[in-house]
């Protein structure tokens, strides 16, 4: 709409009250806050089309308002503090510090739990730990244009818990986020639960102690970096990139997944070349990829002991239509309408060591993996497009309007067989998992 | 008494500006653009409203469009809005939420 503003056309659009403020502060972020709504009680999603058509009635004044009468500026902008320095006082420091923990909670730059305070000592510690200066912007994060500086990136790491070691690793980090085929807007304003899933590849990541095996995705001590290196890339989503939730980021549930979401690939224990080095990267990089994933299932099987076995368990867990990504392909490609960017939707899995061992002791490779999983993972069509738009599958598949006639035809839940991403993680015993993913991985060397 | 003093972690932003087109004066006669972005619901919406623009006013035409790229929701390219711009006068979109 701000888009058709630029071009002299004047615009109104349907809002529903909920997303009245996310709408507002959206238009604001491309440069007019001011931009004209019909705000609607309820969103139009899953609504008969008479309670459509009543809400579409009663909001026809702001219609016809919002093409007729002048635009009026919002009333008022919302700014954070120009002070670069924030001061709390107390009885003592630990008052002090629970001062500001309440405050960062009511401005929304909190995650939630208690926060490192990043004083000036400690951020230039982790500034110590990079050749850049503070100053050097790396990237602009969307969905609020916030400006990457590597110091605004060093103070989120240290709010998290990071040292020195995790500041290299949340540059590449934040790299990933703003590549313009991440197209992070989308994910972070969604109405759906993205994490960022942070996988670490190479010596920095076992350098900085991240944990490949037991328990790798945590909690516990053993996953203490991995913790705080994902907490850093969820801050700086919201401090730098200026993902709040209730304002721009409009997850329906939430996920905990949200939190902290980071591991290292298990390279030691891995039958096959290092994930980063199957995307391209030399063996003795370090990488840290992000995949936007929505959720996750459990690969559970003790008894298998042949590949074929193995993911026909593993199809189960793809086959899970009520996750949004399974058959999207069915309705298009994720896409960036302004770099032109498309994404096919990927999922990861993080298989086990035993279970990589079944596979390769069969010479199975990631590649037979995928084509297996591409095989076996299959529903019927008349599944598959439950919960899709009929006529958003004709707009961009139209050469597949036959399908409606073969309703149980099996049809495949991805793309392409390389949408499965393959990384070797865990520790003994036969349990992997399978995330549900948002697009496609980014993966970014990691640089001193 | 004790002073804690830190530093603040939210990043300036780049700030976009874009003036709001001149509003129509009448909706009477005008060629009307009706945008659903193809999430459910909206398309149900638009249905309406055109209905009671045409009951309202005189004269009015109307255009349906969706953008070219996306899956569960269709964006605009810039292109998008070049053609749309130079079509209409107006536009009324939903997103469906």
């Amino acid at each position: 709409m701000v888009e058709l503003e630029r071009r002299g056309i004047p615009t109104v659009l349907f809002t529903a009250q909920t997303f009245v403020h996310d709408a507002h502060r959206s238009a604001a972020s491309f440069g007019l806050a001011g931009l004209p709504l019909a705000v609607v009680p309820l969103p139009f999603t899953n609504q008969t089309p008479r309670d459509i058509q009543g809400m579409a009635e009663r909001a026809f004044d702001q219609v016809q308002a919002g093409l007729t009468r002048p635009v009026e500026a919002p009333k008022a902008v919302e700014r954070p503090p120009l002070d670069e320095r924030l001061r709390y006082d107390g009885d003592d420091l630990l008052d002090a510090w629970g001062r500001m923990q309440t405050d960062f909670l009511a401005r929304g730059w909190s995650d939630g739990f208690p926060l490192v305070p990043p004083t000036e000592r400690a951020v230039a510690a982790l500034l110590r730990s990079t050749r850049r200066g503070p100053a050097d912007p790396i990237a602009t994060l969307e969905p609020g244009f916030g400006i990457a500086t590597v110091e605004k990136l060093a103070i989120n790491a240290v709010m998290a818990g990071c040292g020195p070691e995790h500041l290299p690793l949340l540059i590449a980090a934040v790299r990933c986020l703003a590549e313009p085929k991440m197209y992070i807007r989308n994910k972070a304003m969604s109405t759906g639960p993205h994490a960022p899933l942070v996988l670490v590849n190479g010596p920095k990541g076992r350098a900085a102690n991240l944990n490949s095996g037991m328990c790798a995705l945590g909690p516990g001590a053993p996953s203490a970096s991995n913790t705080v290196l994902g907490r850093a890339v969820r801050l700086t989503m919201m401090n730098v990139g200026h993902t709040y939730v209730g304002v721009s980021d409009m997850d329906t549930i939430g996920s905990p997944l949200k939190y902290s979401l980071c591991c290292a690939e298990n390279e030691a224990e891995s039958p096959w070349e290092p994930y980063h080095v199957s995307r391209g990267f030399a063996r003795d990089a370090s990488t840290v990829t992000v995949h936007f994933v929505y959720g996750i299932c459990e690969l559970h099987d003790f008894r298998s002991t042949a590949p074929d076995d193995l993911v026909q368990v593993f199809a189960t867990a793809a086959t899970n239509v009520a996750q949004v990504g399974t058959g999207l392909w069915l309705i298009g490609r994720r896409a960036d309408p302004r770099s032109k960017t498309e994404e096919k939707e990927h999922n990861t899995l993080f298989i086990c060591p035993e279970h990589a061992q079944v596979f390769a002791k069969a010479g199975w490779g990631r590649r037979e993996i995928q084509a297996a999983l591409y095989r076996a993972a299959r529903l019927p069509f008349r599944t598959m497009i439950l919960n899709k738009e009929p006529k958003a599958m004709a707009t961009a598949h139209p050469e597949l309007a036959w399908l409606a006639d073969h309703p149980d035809l099996p049809v495949p839940v991805v793309e392409e067989p390389t949408c499965f991403d393959i990384a070797v993680v865990g520790a003994a015993a036969g349990r992997g998992a399978y995330f549900y993913g948002a697009g496609e991985p980014v993966t970014m060397p990691v640089e001193d | 008494m004790a002073r804690l003093e830190i530093l603040n972690p939210v990043a300036k932003t780049v700030e976009h500006s874009v003036k709001p087109a001149p509003r129509l004066p009448t909706l009477e006669g005008a060629t009307i653009g009706l945008y659903w972005n193809m999430k459910a619901g909206g398309d149900a919406a638009l249905d309406r409203t055109e209905a009671l623009l045409r009951e309202k006013f005189g004269g009015t035409t109307f255009r349906r469009y969706t953008g070219s790229v996306g899956w569960l929701m269709r964006h605009c390219t810039a292109e998008d809005a070049d053609r749309i711009a130079a079509e209409v006068d107006a536009v009324v979109g939903t997103t469906a939420d």
